[in-house]
């Protein structure tokens, strides 16, 4: 029995590997409200999309029906990093509210 | 949620090869139609999605910085001579009698099956793992 060479390991760029790391705002290009407002227009979007796709479902399944429950779990999660954001923001309002004077 | 979205192009892929499988299977006892044209077995080719200008641009097929999941390439169509039986009496027969059915393997059909199913689940596994890490996260810092 003869043992086929085993063939070198190549390495790829790292940049392949390695998460994007997050990006460090300087600067911020948008207001705080416009950013809040933007984040619930994509959540908004995200739910409308799972809707409408529900609603085809119903009148005609020959729509993969993992592209349904897809569409709705993106939109249940992305209703949850909202209502996490949401409940974050309001703790500090209120901290900072509460501050004794 | 791009793990998540790799998974969503997979099941894509997978269920559109058990909609084939399922059509070569159906058809396997179907004789030649009235316009004389046997049923040919069809198989789905996938390979990696991602753009082709990136490929280009990059010049190789190992691009990982763009994971795109993968993606349906086309649809080929088995080329095997149909199966020539002698039936006289059907009206499909030609001049001495002989039916052509296609020629589907049965063993690999059922084969594609068991194989798209089991890669199905293990895609659902996957977003699943991808899911519970994402709400995961979002626990990180609470404390209510």
């Amino acid at each position: 029995m003869t043992a086929a060479p085993v063939a070198p390991v190549t390495a790829l760029p790292l940049r392949d590997a390695v998460l994007p790391a997050p990006p460090v705002a300087v600067a911020p290009q948008a207001s705080f409200a416009d950013m809040l407002e933007n984040g619930v227009d994509a959540v908004s979007a995200k739910v409308n999309q799972a809707d409408a796709l529900a609603r085809a479902f119903a009148l005609d399944d020959s729509i993969p029906v993992h592209q349904v429950t897809y569409a709705l779990e993106q939109a249940r999660m992305s209703l949850e990093l909202l209502t996490q954001m949401r409940s974050r923001l309001l703790d500090g309002y209120q901290q900072i509210m509460n501050m004794q004077l | 949620m791009q793990a998540m979205e790799i998974s969503r192009t997979a099941l894509d892929v997978e269920w559109r090869r058990i909609e084939i499988a399922s059509q070569n299977l159906a058809n396997i006892n179907s004789a030649a139609g009235p316009s004389g044209a046997v049923y040919r077995a069809r198989h789905l080719l996938s390979g990696p999605a991602g753009d082709f200008a990136s490929h280009l641009e990059n010049g190789s097929a190992a691009d990982l910085h763009a994971l795109r999941g993968v993606a349906v390439t086309g649809i080929v169509e088995d080329n095997a001579p149909p199966r020539l039986v002698h039936e006289p009496g059907n009206p499909a027969a030609d001049a001495n009698g002989m039916v052509a059915y296609p020629a589907i393997d049965h063993a690999q059909e059922m084969l594609t099956l068991v194989q798209s199913s089991r890669v199905y689940e293990a895609n659902v596994v996957a977003m699943n793992a991808a899911r519970q890490i994402y709400t995961k996260a979002l626990e990180i810092g609470r404390h209510s």
